[in-house]
């Protein structure tokens, strides 16, 4: 009977241990690592040290982002003629990439070059971070970008590069809107209302949502934030950390609490037929293939893919109609994701050489807009063919671009703002106790311990 | 005195390479993440700072993410146990049954089970969205129409309906076992006594069939708690946190919202829950065996 007992507590126990043992850190790597970086601090200036740039070594980058992983292997080809000796072991992930960087830094197997998203991330990474201010790439680095990428405990430094830029907004097909009689978008809740209901007359379907995923709604979210933050008179960053301290409402701001949930119903009104089920691969199918009119949530990236579906679509850009003042429907700009240099490398000035090559080299700055067709990070480089990009860039100098909201909050914040967002559509709670919740996770998950 | 001697050098010698593996993935993490879970952490800066039970309090005062995933997991439980076993149960009577195809059957009904849970995962995402999809365009039946994995109240059904459909195979396996070990001897007895068929199958083969149902019911209550992988592929608990179990509620709070000690106290408070749970269906059901 001992025996049995014993043999069912432990089959009992794996249920549980399985998954609270997976990612216990390695104490050795926490002791360890205090000493390194005391060490590099004492030799803080790298050009000081002895120049061993010559001898073979390895860089290590593990980043997210796989769509340009294409792009990113001719960079490193590239790279390989300028610096021979440099090998760089480049490793991609979509899926779960955060948790799998937490593995490997508490495993002591820190990548030289990783990624996280931009603004409040940067801090939570920092202490493992080289500050990259004061190196050549300073001076070509968009100031969009390099914002987003400063310490905000500190108020300041360059603790990270972006692979891109980017813009957000609903992306249009002109052609339905053309056959709609639409002439100018309609940047007014009004008058989206209006183009909804034209649209879907004419067999149109005027929203694809891809409400499948939690990070449509923080892209949706930040537009009627910002405007929120504006008609305020305050900064945005400043409404996201009354929210975090607790201080703030949802239903003191109309831009929230009535316009950000009417586009949420208009979308899902004449949206997708199963909106929770819809993904990014669908809402880019149902735009392609002409079926839908507009898509929400999405931005820059998804352009290329549209375009495969159908090369001769004719892209429209454009911002959320967050209120009924047509100037305040503007498109966001910037920098979400940040790829760190490791501070306790043993390679870092190797690093740091292939990062600043990245950004100052002539086939650096082509490679923004030639090979990997993104918003580029960095000043005067070299004009793009995208429609999303140049629409972007004409509306931005237009009408200005707003703030991007997304990176005052982490991704802890944003995965459960889009589970409680989807709970709402999927109608298991109403509006005021969405807004309760809102107010109570967002301090609970982001507000200061 | 020397044949005792060599006895237990030899155990010894061939137990601890396995309790050392053992120790570095199960005994050693369980020790460290009982540490963690008095602190608070965030799975990434460099120092875990103690808070005593602060975790443990927070979480019995009321997490209501917590309990919500309690709920949906013993429910998802309870469906997963009584289904998987009755349909295997009535599979296997079928399938002992002599006729052309049995074996070939058995092979069919085994097959879901070989595969890894997170593959039938994606395969029944694209079944539930594209393939439904379709089936009503050449049906017209509502069924297929409704939204399986966005509509928080069927989200339940189509988890429960994967999970069963995935490790039926394995139950139908034990429970066919357990009807092949019935001794011929007493249900020719029980026919020779006039009983029925229905008699038979009531009062022979199910009291006879008692280890296996144990050992079924255990398996599939332990595997039930446990469920984690095909809901990450499926819906990843959504929509919104509707099909948010357990096991996925802990790995959430530990890496999605960089709450290491929290989620860490979660799994300790789990490891509990489950450990009393499985602990008091097995006694009972070891109680009610019938020995011959």
């Amino acid at each position: 009977m001992k025996k049995k007992w014993i043999s069912i507590l432990l089959s009992a126990s794996m249920a549980a241990l399985v998954l609270a043992g997976c990612g216990g850190a390695s104490k050795e790597a926490a002791e360890k690592a205090p000493v390194a970086s005391n060490q590099s601090q004492q030799k803080e200036t790298p050009a000081a040290k002895p120049n061993t740039s010559e001898e073979p070594c390895e860089i290590y980058m593990f980043i997210n982002s796989p769509e340009y992983a294409d792009a990113m292997t001719e960079l490193i080809e590239a790279y390989k003629e300028v610096a021979p000796h440099v090998t760089i072991n480049y490793e991609t992930t979509q899926n779960d990439y955060p948790t799998l960087l937490k593995a490997k830094i508490n495993s002591g197997d820190i990548p030289d070059i990783f990624a996280s998203t931009s603004g409040k991330e940067i801090d939570v990474y920092r202490e493992y971070s080289y500050d990259l201010t004061g190196q050549p790439l300073q001076g070509t680095i968009q100031e969009s970008v390099a914002d987003a990428m400063k310490s905000a405990e500190e108020g300041g430094g360059l603790y990270g590069i972006a692979i891109k830029g980017n813009y957000f907004g609903i992306v249009y097909n002109k052609d339905i809107f053309e056959e709609c009689g639409i002439t100018s978008f309609p940047s007014t809740i009004a008058e989206m209302k209006q183009a909804c209901e034209t649209i879907s007359a004419k067999g149109y379907k005027p929203f694809t949502t891809g409400f499948n995923e939690w990070w449509v709604f923080k892209h949706v979210w930040q537009h009627y934030l910002d405007a929120a933050a504006e008609n305020a008179g305050m900064d945005v960053s400043k409404l996201v950390q009354m929210f975090e301290k607790g201080e703030a409402k949802v239903s003191d701001y109309p831009e929230l609490y009535n316009n950000f949930f009417e586009f949420i119903d208009l979308a899902v009104k004449y949206g997708d037929d199963k909106p929770l089920e819809t993904a990014l691969d669908a809402e880019i199918s149902a735009f392609g293939t002409g079926k839908a009119a507009m898509v929400v949530g999405q931005g820059a990236w998804i352009e290329a893919d549209v375009l495969s579906v159908n090369p001769n679509i004719k892209i429209g850009f454009d911002g959320y109609p967050v209120t009924d003042k047509a100037e305040q429907c503007q498109v966001i700009s910037g920098s979400d994701q940040s790829l760190h240099v490791y501070k306790d490398s043993k390679v870092l000035q190797p690093t740091l050489d292939f990062v600043n090559w990245w950004y100052t080299s002539d086939y650096g700055k082509e490679w923004f807009t030639n090979v990997a067709g993104v918003v580029p990070p960095i000043k005067g480089a070299a004009a793009s063919n995208y429609a999303i990009i140049n629409q972007g860039d004409a509306l931005s100098s237009q009408k200005g671009a707003a703030a991007l909201a997304v990176c005052y909050s982490t991704d802890s914040w944003h995965e459960v703002f889009g589970a409680l967002i989807q709970d709402y559509i999927g109608g298991a709670v109403d509006k005021d106790a969405t807004c309760t919740a809102i107010e109570t996770r967002w301090k609970e998950i982001e507000g200061v311990q | 005195m020397i044949q005792r001697q060599k006895k237990i050098v030899e155990t010894m010698v061939f137990s601890i390479p396995a309790i050392i593996l053992v120790s570095l993935t199960i005994y050693i993490p369980f020790l460290m993440s009982s540490y963690y879970s008095l602190t608070e952490w965030n799975g990434i800066s460099k120092q875990a700072v103690f808070i005593g039970f602060r975790n443990f309090t927070a979480l019995l005062q009321g997490k209501k993410e917590f309990l919500t995933s309690l709920w949906f997991t013993t429910k998802y439980t309870i469906g997963y146990v009584i289904l998987s076993n009755l349909i295997a149960l009535l599979l296997a009577v079928a399938l002992t049954k002599r006729f052309r195809l049995a074996n070939f059957f058995r092979g069919i009904f085994f097959v879901p089970y070989i595969m890894s849970m997170t593959i039938v995962g994606f395969i029944w995402k694209f079944i539930f969205t594209s393939g439904f999809e379709k089936l009503f365009e050449f049906t017209g039946w509502q069924l297929w129409n409704y939204s399986w994995l966005g509509s928080s109240h069927l989200v339940f059904y189509s988890v429960v309906f994967v999970g069963v459909w995935q490790s039926l195979g394995f139950y139908i396996v034990l429970y066919i076992a357990g009807l092949q070990a019935i001794p011929k001897d007493v249900l020719e007895a029980a026919t020779v006594d006039g009983a029925s068929s229905w008699q038979k199958f009531s009062r022979v083969t199910l009291p006879l069939l008692g280890p296996s149902f144990t050992t079924c019911i255990f398996m599939a209550l332990t595997n039930g708690l446990k469920v984690f992988d095909i809901i990450l592929a499926l819906t990843k608990g959504g929509p919104g946190t509707a099909s948010n179990s357990v096991t996925l509620q802990i790995y959430k709070e530990a890496f999605t919202n960089n709450n290491y000690g929290l989620g860490s106290a979660e799994s300790i408070i789990y490891f509990l829950f489950v450990l009393i749970l499985t602990q008091v269906v097995l006694s009972a059901f070891r109680r009610k065996e019938v020995d011959l």
